[in-house]
């Protein structure tokens, strides 16, 4: 049934065609509209059929069919210009294109789309908004810049992963990651170590075209569920060749620091914990008599050991260890060199780039060297050939995840009466440390982790006829990743074992191909279709080996080859692949009416024989009311459109290739190979499916100089796959099953200014703000709650919530009486001061409600100011390291400055409960480690000047331009942690684990000098 | 029409040749099908069983732990900066509990893997079928009897027709529906199963099995469970089947009481251990016992002078403790990768002297005879009478700090750090996701 439709669409595509009459030749230039400059390159078309191109100098010659009375010019860059026939010689002076012009040309996946003619929802960043932004990952440099789309860096370490989401999480199990796809190839998401992301120089991006609902989304079906963004990357344009070189330098730090208790606050608060305890157990230990055995005597045994060869009874040592955390030198480096250029027939783009990236932690940093090379090729009138290449290596010296002793930030745990080193100059380690030093790390470990990445496409795009084109694409992505790691004998993981060294190699190789035919034409001048049809295959491979061995003769010995003995070593391989068949029609009556219908097939390995297939259909509307008569007139109105969408996408990604089967894996015991139950099958299990409707309304005001658009949108998933409890007396603890149901609704507003544009002063606004209700509408159906507290945080799934809200006690305070701390009962009203009686109440959400970003931009003369402000309101942060850190000195890590508020005597009415050495006085999680995390940030802001014409020509240059930009210069925020963006790194693998704070660093705060010559 | 043909073709063929593509299967597991086929593979689940058996959670080293910390009585301090295992150590649990979650958990994996392999006991070759009987069936009546220890009241306790056990899992899982939706047996059915299982692994096991379970290990094992049901009689007789078969085939006391401890290999007084190598195997004992020097945690545990106190200044047991990371620290569990002894035999010559001395017999040897022959290895002058208290006390010391310390406590109806025997405090929560995910056919403990 499905091979008779796919033939009986196609017969109807070529029944249709035209055929040309009789011609007549049309000559002319294409200029600059501004500098004159002719633009070769040009793309002459009537009816949206290309007739033809510019050559070199800007010159045409046109055959075009006698009965036609207008044809249209369009290039990149600029708006596109209907030119009426008069003549047989035309001057035809283009207009460059505003930042968002309705006439831009839109990435829509297997085509492209004016901005005026769309019917869904799509939103554009410019390579040129985010070129020089001083950090590795695109996703970061899109932060603030586009409506619905949210960006969470999860900590300040460098070339780690980001969370980036369209529209709100629709998963709770599977990804909630958007769809990648540069030039035409979906790229590998997963990385042994590190954001795949990183690998991508984005300063060879053109533009990002961000697919945000359902019926912009669904051609990419089953992996579409989050949205998708499509990265063009940039092009040669015929004409002189322009080079391009750019440096920068600059510097970086943290945003914030959070104080702890220095050394004499650290021995009077501890000792008055210790002195507490006692006196719960009836001891005075300030009784002489009573001294041993006492809680005060074990606290000042350790206050003596941490003081080392120093005295802690005069203070001697006040190490502020959360500064030794910070590389105080940590500095960024970019270079760039890119030329592009070409003729008529063949167009290139190449660049070179190198960006290294001090982290602000020591021990931490990144570097990606990176060449790109973009062919575009008109062999024939009809075939025209390119390739899009790039290569990448990046090296990123990384530090353990938030959850290790060893990582830089959990220094803040040690004793501020401890030194850092002992008499004899040697960094302290435990016993004298609290904990192991993480210092010791810079001097006994390495972390290196190199990745070769290589993304690759080539194209033949075959025309038939004016009409009918062909497209077919092959990409590669291949991406190789060594994480080469070793612990000498003076760290923690390598001081028993002489030293330890571990190799993990990690390939990740996916190949697609897309095959497309294309068809555009116009009937009775007001019909205008464009469809397309065609199949997509794409196969994902993963290798991934790891060896690891002890005992090495000296640190300086790092390799495995050295390895007294290898201790153990592992490979294994998964492989997934996905089949496509898409097809949609556009269809524009009179230029008012649009519609858009599509339709994709997915076939995929990920699901039994029962589900493998999936069907995802959108369609969608617009109606440009600005072009009807009756809106003609309305003057300050210079364009509005209503549009309407709906459409089907789905997920299946992110929970491992065959959660399907009933598994039973390998196993070691003695030395001998064992096999296991792994997992419990479920052939029922399916894909994740979202439906999304969108309503949105495009507008210009004044000429275009007031531009926005509002959309409201509500995203249903269903068939969540989750991993739900089972009764772990069945031997399991989970089986992955397609339940419940997730809802996000919400609504985006974006508009954009001109407010001044005169020939000195040019100053542009542009802002967005989204909202976002996020809300679990079904779990299994009859479980409505599936809790989380897991000691340290609250993250839980609840019917009617927002995923991963902090579900569980709510903190009470201290007791004015006794200093207990204590908790509210179930009924909301009364306290108690047992943990295990407390009522469970939702005490925050870590899904923000409001995202926002103001962008400003002013130029006078040769000087630019840039400013972006972004925020995110409404949501809430969970300190899972509260119970060690916040901790009425429950242990002997360092406590917080807040601590200083303790319960001290009857009647104070304070949040800190008494200090209790070893009693847990209200370390379990609760609200009292949940706070607001709202903040708006000067994410951006650049400062520069372009050298006028004169002086450009005195220094033979073509453009000059000097900058200074900072990011994050400032932040806004009363979250009392050390930065309000954050999703600790050991948690972040589950959709559910939102807003956790725990020894997480804060952002990158940075200022960076660059100047851009062009020649 | 003609100049699409090649296109169409082109399509055909990619589209042909994509779609088998659609079928893949892992690289790393095999199908249930495939894992319970033949004798081989049902072997390999057995030893997968062990694993299961020896992760941290289980045998690994938690359980043992567990037991110490909770009858610490000031002669131990959990020092470490985990607040899990401290809830443990102070008798304040909370549900949540990360540390007796996983346990619960791992036992019931554990057990499962037992009941696939006694549920495909007929595709074992005839000549191996007793050993593998008897192996699954040793090692699930093991992982019973500890969770009956930790998570319901003592048997001493009395009543154990209607308190409740845990939940009695003897067939293998092969999905999820209403039938694994299972309350909580009584500690008498519990036990019930506990002595049903270890007797007829008793039977089948052979004498000698590698470092895998065997004949001796089964009857030590029962001895343990009837000391704790305080049948003297059949503990003592079990545990004297164990030492005369197991001394029949080559076990005895080690020279000296250091070399009962930190070996690579069974030492040969050894009858059950889990095995533990650079490679493979978890001893959580030394992870959290030992201290950085030794690859250990921080020293989290350490002994305290109380303990020490109890020690007669000569006695080599007391010289197998060091002084590391500020502390006093057991010398049992010193080094990393060393094999963690469950069942050594001393603990049954100091069992069968219990109840011998308890019964009034003397069957095997003397009460004396068996507590002299542990005091001669510590390096002590022999008793010339001996009383149950000396019994006792020389328990106490021998097997210190090898996960004993609760099950004895509960048994003897002492008290630890103010909470006695039979408190509810001293029994674990049901994790509190096991209550949730069983839709509350599980219920809680008293006290939580």
């Amino acid at each position: 049934m499905r091979k008779k439709l796919l033939f009986s669409f196609c017969a109807w595509l070529f029944a249709s065609m035209t055929l040309l009459a009789q011609n007549r030749t049309v000559t002319g230039k294409v200029t600059d509209s501004q500098s004159g400059t002719p633009l070769p390159g040009v793309t002459i078309s009537v009816n949206g059929k290309a007739i033809g191109t510019t050559d070199a100098q800007g010159f045409f010659t046109l055959s075009i069919p006698a009965a036609t009375k207008k044809f249209s010019v369009s290039y990149v860059g600029y708006s596109d210009q209907s030119v009426t026939i008069t003549g047989n010689t035309i001057a035809i002076a283009l207009k460059q294109a505003d930042n968002k012009n309705l006439d831009e040309v839109i990435v829509v996946g297997y085509g492209t789309k004016t901005k005026k003619d769309l019917t869904g929802n799509i939103a554009r960043v410019k390579g040129s908004d985010v070129a020089n932004i001083p950090v590795p990952n695109f996703t970061q440099a899109l932060q603030g810049r586009a409506a619905g789309v949210f960006v969470e860096s999860q900590s300040g370490k460098v070339g780690e992963g980001i969370k980036v989401r369209i529209r709100g999480a629709g998963s709770i199990s599977a990804s909630n990651a958007p769809l990648y796809v540069v030039d035409g190839v979906p790229i590998n998401g997963d990385a042994a170590s590190g954001s795949s992301l990183a690998d991508i120089n984005f300063n060879d991006i053109e533009t990002f075209d961000i697919l945000k609902d359902a019926s912009a989304a669904s051609i990419y079906g089953s992996r579409a569920a989050n949205g998708v963004v499509l990265i063009t990357t940039k092009k040669g344009k015929a004409g002189k060749t322009n080079l391009n070189v750019n440096m920068q330098y600059g510097s970086n730090k943290p945003t914030h620091l959070r104080g702890f208790l220095d050394a004499k606050e650290f021995v009077d608060l501890l000792r008055e914990a210790a002195i507490n305890s006692d006196k719960i157990e009836g001891v005075d230990p300030l009784d002489p008599a009573q001294y041993s055995g006492s809680w005060l005597q074990f606290a000042e045994g350790r206050l003596t050991r941490y003081a080392g060869h120093t005295n802690w009874r005069t203070l001697e040592t006040n190490t502020n260890w959360e500064k030794l955390a910070f590389n105080d030198n940590a500095n960024s480096k970019l270079m760039d060199i890119s030329a592009s250029g070409g003729n008529e027939k063949t167009r290139f783009y190449i660049s070179g780039g190198y960006n290294g990236q001090d982290g602000i932690l020591f021990g931490n940093d990144f570097q990606r060297i990176s060449g790109r090379f973009n062919l575009d090729h008109e062999a024939s009138e009809r075939v025209k050939i390119g390739v899009n290449l790039t290569v990448a290596r990046t090296v990123a010296n990384r530090v353990a995840n938030d959850n290790q002793f060893f990582t830089p930030m959990q220094i803040v745990a040690l004793a501020p009466i401890t030194p850092v080193r002992n008499a004899a100059g040697i960094t302290n380690d435990r016993p004298v440390t609290t904990y192991y030093n993480p210092l010791i790390e810079l001097e006994a470990s390495r972390y290196v982790s190199t990745t070769y990445r290589n993304i690759g496409s080539a194209y033949l795009n075959y025309k038939f006829s004016n009409n009918l084109v062909f497209k077919t694409e092959f990409g590669l992505d291949v991406q190789n990743q060594n994480d080469d790691e070793f612990y000498g004998v003076r760290s923690t993981v390598g001081q028993s074992t002489n030293g330890y060294g571990q190799s993990t190699w990690f390939r990740r190789v996916n190949y697609n191909t897309n095959n497309y035919l294309n068809y555009i034409n116009t009937f009775k001048e007001k019909h205008f279709i464009d469809a397309t049809l065609g199949m997509s295959f794409q196969d994902f491979k993963t290798d991934y080996t790891t060896v690891y061995g002890q005992d090495f003769p000296l640190d300086e010995l790092k390799k495995l080859a050295s390895a007294g003995t290898i201790t153990g070593g592992s490979s294994t391989l998964t492989e997934s692949s996905i089949l496509s068949y898409f097809a949609r029609a556009n269809y524009k009556f009179d230029n008012k009416y649009l519609l858009s219908v599509s339709g994709r097939i997915d076939g995929s390995s990920r699901f039994g024989k029962e589900n493998k297939h999936g069907f995802f259909p959108a369609v969608s509307a617009g109606w440009i009311l600005s072009e009807e008569n009756f809106l003609k007139d309305v003057k300050a109105l210079s364009f509005l459109k209503l549009r309407g969408s709906f459409g089907l996408t789905g997920n299946d990604a992110g929970f491992g290739d065959f959660a399907h089967l009933g598994l039973w894996g390998a196993a070691k015991y003695n030395n001998t190979s064992g096999l296991v139950p792994t997992q419990l099958a479920n052939p029922k299990l399916k894909w994740e499916k979202s439906e999304q409707t969108d309503i949105g309304i495009d507008f210009g005001f004044f000429n275009n100089r007031l531009t926005g658009e509002i959309d409201y949108y509500v995203r249903n998933t269903r068939d969540l796959i989750y991993d739900i409890p089972v009764p772990g007396t069945s031997g399991f603890s989970t089986q992955t099953v397609n339940i419940g149901s997730m809802q996000n609704k919400g609504f985006e507003l974006v508009l954009n200014s001109v407010n001044i544009n005169n020939k000195a002063v040019k100053w542009n606004s542009s802002l967005n703000i989204s909202r976002n209700n996020n809300k679990i509408t079904k779990l299994d159906g009859e479980q409505t709650i599936i809790p989380g507290n897991d000691g340290r945080y609250l993250n839980s799934l609840m019917v009617g919530q927002g995923i991963g809200v902090f579900y569980g006690p709510k903190f009470a305070g201290a007791d004015p009486a006794n200093g207990d701390a204590l908790y509210y009962k179930a009924d909301g009203k009364t306290t108690t001061n047992v943990y295990n009686d407390a009522g469970t109440f939702v005490v925050g959400n870590p899904n923000p409600d409001w995202i926002a970003g103001l962008n400003n931009s002013v130029s006078w003369k040769g000087l630019e100011l840039s400013v972006l402000f972004q925020g995110v309101f409404g949501n809430q942060i969970m300190n899972g390291a509260g119970g060690f850190m916040s901790a009425s000195f429950d242990w002997f890590d360092n406590q917080t400055k807040d601590q200083l508020d303790r319960w001290q005597k009857a009647g104070d009415v304070t949040n800190v409960p008494q200090l209790r050495l070893g009693y847990g006085n209200g370390i379990g999680a609760s609200s009292r480690y949940v706070e607001n995390g709202d903040y708006v940030r000067l994410k951006n802001i650049t400062l520069a000047y372009n050298l006028d014409s004169k002086l450009l020509s005195r220094f033979k240059l073509r453009s000059a331009r000097f900058y200074v930009t900072g990011v994050n210069l400032a932040t806004i925020t009363k979250y009392k942690g050390w930065d309000p963006e954050v999703n600790s790194d050991y948690r972040a693998g589950n959709n559910r684990n939102q807003g956790s704070d725990f020894y997480s660093a804060p952002q990158i705060k940075s200022i960076t000098f660059g100047v851009s010559l062009g020649f | 029409m003609k100049k699409y043909i090649p296109l169409f073709m082109f399509l055909a063929v990619t589209a042909s040749s994509c779609d088998k593509k659609l079928d893949l299967l892992p690289q790393q597991s095999v199908a249930e099908e495939v894992a319970l086929s033949s004798d081989a593979n049902v072997k390999k689940i057995l030893n997968g069983c062990y694993d299961a058996l020896s992760s941290a959670n289980l045998y690994g080293g938690h359980v043992l732990l567990f037991s110490e910390l909770q009858a610490a009585d000031g002669e131990i301090l959990w020092e470490g900066t985990y607040n899990e295992p401290r809830e443990v150590y102070r008798k304040d649990i909370l549900t949540t509990n990360s540390y007796v979650r996983d346990t619960w958990l791992t036992s019931y994996r554990t057990i499962n893997i037992a009941n696939n392999v006694l549920g495909s006991i007929d595709v074992i070759a005839a000549a191996d079928k007793n050993r593998v009987k008897g192996e699954a069936l040793f090692i699930r009546a093991a992982v019973y009897f500890e969770l009956v220890k930790l998570y319901a009241k003592p048997y001493s306790v009395g009543s154990v027709t209607t308190n409740l056990g845990v939940p009695l899992i003897l067939t293998p899982t092969r999905g999820i529906n209403e039938s694994n939706y299972v309350a909580r047996s009584t500690v008498e059915q519990v036990y019930a199963r506990i002595l049903t299982d270890l007797t007829e692994a008793e039977s089948l096991l052979p004498n000698t099995n590698g470092s895998y379970a065997t004949k001796p290990a089964a009857a030590a094992m029962l001895s343990r469970v009837y000391l704790q049901m305080e049948r003297f009689t059949d503990a003592r007789d079990a545990a004297d089947r164990a030492i005369s078969v197991a001394t029949a085939n080559g076990k005895s006391l080690t020279s000296t009481y250091a070399a009962a401890f930190n070996n690579s290999t069974n030492a040969t007084e050894y009858l059950f251990a889990m095995q533990v190598s650079a490679q493979d195997g978890a001893n959580a004992m030394h992870e959290f016992w030992s201290i950085p020097e030794y690859g250990g945690r921080d020293g989290d545990v350490s002994i305290q002078a109380k303990h020490l106190a109890l020690y007669a200044p000569t006695d080599a047991r007391l010289a197998l403790f060091y002084s590391g990371a500020g502390a006093t620290r057991s010398g049992k569990w010193q080094q990393q990768f060393k094999v963690l002894p469950l069942i050594r035999l001393a603990e049954l010559y100091l069992t069968r002297a219990e109840a011998n001395f308890r019964a009034g017999t003397v069957i095997g040897a003397t009460p004396l005879a068996d507590v002299n022959r542990i005091r001669n290895r510590a390096g002590l002058l022999p008793l010339v009478i001996v009383t149950l208290a000396d019994i006792l006390a020389e328990r106490k010391l021998e097997l210190a700090h090898e996960g004993h310390a609760a099950a004895d406590l509960k048994r003897l109806r002492g008290s630890a750090d103010g909470f006695a025997y039979n408190a509810n405090k001293m029994v674990f929560p049901i994790p509190q996701r096991e209550v949730d995910a069983s839709k509350g056919v599980i219920v809680q403990n008293e006290g939580y």
